[in-house]
């Protein structure tokens, strides 16, 4: 059932990495293992945040902090507006593009692409597992009801 | 809505006890916020469906960011910091109860131009979640900046790892963001800040303590410009001072938007005729507790800069204007000061 799932994934809609995953993937928090991501030059990007025409400061009490960062050389745009704070979602932008840079330069060599495939499979088989499990739990009982009854049985005179 | 419908409202909300808890809330609100509806009673409201709902209801009533306001608001009540934080799935799950009846009494606040911040009582500051309470000021992005820019130039002067033992000094604390925010990235430093709010300094040791910061930093109540002699005795030598003080001036005040003037502590924000009558007084101040060659790091309005070069120039001997910083608006925004020799 959930490899006729990826298949439909795969052949409709976006890559399935960009469905499935939360961005950034490798560079979140607890993901230790360093993977080589493409180091960013200030000057090839183009940021513009949502902050309207006010006067701005103190003068100003505005909620749009969502961060727009364009790649230009590539044309790759990331929009992040995971946080509250304008800038922590510079940060998070800035991650999340060079792990799109990784996938863009190495395509199918993408080191990011195969992490976030080998994380897929392995929830696939936890799911496995775990119905695997719950199955045979609800076989058991099954049993057991039924030997219940003959136990009494037997024990009637 | 019509008077006729909300009392067949209020009569249908009396049978169902669990919104009971909102229909009283609801015949009060209704009287403070025009347009405060009641939740669906019989049915229940996916959070999508909430979101549209409200933003439709705060456009209705000129309320500003209403889209952003209700999405805040909602993903809030569903345990996330942003609506992109909230599950695609979770989104299309009818709301909780306990859910509804939270959205609609946040919402009916914000149908008040109360800020999102005040409604859900906090925001986030660089790496910290703040507790947000009127009517103390609530963070500004611009302040983040002048946090990276002091934690960035303290680095120049005393290295990586920002050299041993630091002093520094806040004034006007507010809700403690700038220094919550550099006792968390410099685990070396010590704080001394004030308040001439007693809301403010009860809120930022309220921060600090939720945080784990407290033993670092001391928070008094004072004013710069009226109590300097005790703060003198009080706060010895610094190694810098920080500051974002109110600098709009007077005739500003008065074109603010609502939020901010029916919520925020005027207070914080008036900086006098010129905007400058509390940066005098920290300036005055800084030339005698910094030590030698220590630095101030300002926020201000983006026509101060030149009028506080020139000020130092010609009034205080003993400092000296370092330079200006923009904004990421490129507005002139900061300004570093130093303490001659």
């Amino acid at each position: 059932m959930s490899s006729l799932l990826l298949r439909i994934c795969y052949g409709f809609g976006p890559p399935l990495h960009r469905q499935l995953f939360k961005w950034p993937f490798v560079l979140a928090a607890g993901k230790k293992d360093h993977i080589d991501l493409p180091v960013l030059n200030e000057e090839d990007l183009e940021e513009q945040f949502v902050r309207g025409s006010g006067p701005g400061g103190q003068a100003t009490n505005k909620t749009s902090n969502c961060v727009v960062l364009k790649h230009l050389p590539t044309g790759i745009v990331v929009k992040c507006h995971q946080t509250r704070s304008v800038n922590n979602n510079r940060k998070l932008a800035r991650d999340i593009l060079r792990e799109k840079l990784e996938v863009e330069y190495n395509g199918e060599e993408s080191e990011l692409l195969r992490r976030q495939r080998e994380s897929m499979q392995r929830k696939q088989d936890k799911r496995r597992k775990v119905n695997e499990n719950i199955e045979k739990k609800r076989r058991f009982k099954e049993t057991l009801n039924a030997g219940g009854d003959f136990s009494i049985k037997s024990q009637e005179p | 809505m019509t008077s006729k419908k909300m009392w067949f409202l209020g009569r249908l909300m009396h049978r169902h006890k669990r919104l009971s808890q909102l229909s009283s809330f609801f015949r009060s609100a209704s009287c403070a916020a025009e347009g405060a509806v009641a939740p669906p009673v019989d049915s229940s409201v996916t959070a999508e469906q909430a979101v549209r709902l409200w933003a439709q209801h705060f456009t209705l009533h000129g309320i500003s960011e209403p889209l952003l306001s209700s999405q805040y608001i909602i993903a809030h009540v569903l345990g996330k910091k942003t609506f992109e934080g909230v599950d695609r799935r979770q989104l299309k799950d009818p709301l909780t109860d306990t859910q509804t009846v939270s959205v609609w009494n946040l919402c009916t606040k914000r149908l008040t131009s109360m800020p999102v911040q005040y409604v859900i009582e906090e925001w986030d500051f660089r790496d910290l979640t703040l507790k947000m309470k009127p009517p103390v000021f609530i963070p500004r992005p611009e302040t983040e900046e002048l946090v990276g820019l002091v934690l960035e130039n303290l680095r120049l002067i005393r290295g990586e790892s920002y050299g041993a033992d630091l002093r520094c000094l806040e004034v006007g604390v507010g809700s403690g963001a700038i220094s919550l925010s550099l006792l968390h990235s410099i685990p070396q430093l010590r704080v001394f800040a004030l308040d001439q709010s007693q809301a403010a300094v009860c809120l930022t040791m309220e921060n600090a303590n939720r945080l784990g910061l407290q033993d670092r930093l001391e928070v008094q109540q004072l004013d710069v410009m009226g109590d300097s002699d005790a703060l003198l005795s009080k706060c010895g030598p610094v190694h810098f001072l920080v500051s974002n003080p109110p600098y709009l001036l007077t005739q500003e005040m008065q074109s603010l938007q609502t939020e901010i003037v029916r919520f925020e502590d005027h207070a914080a924000l008036d900086g006098g005729l010129d905007g400058l009558s509390v940066i005098r007084s920290i300036l005055v101040l800084a030339s005698e507790l910094l030590i030698e060659r220590g630095r101030v790091y300002l926020e201000v309005a983006q026509c101060h800069p030149p009028v506080i070069r020139q000020m130092i120039e010609e009034t205080m001997p003993g400092l000296l204007y370092l330079e200006t910083r923009c904004d990421l608006s490129n507005r002139p925004r900061f300004c570093i000061i130093q303490r001659r020799a």
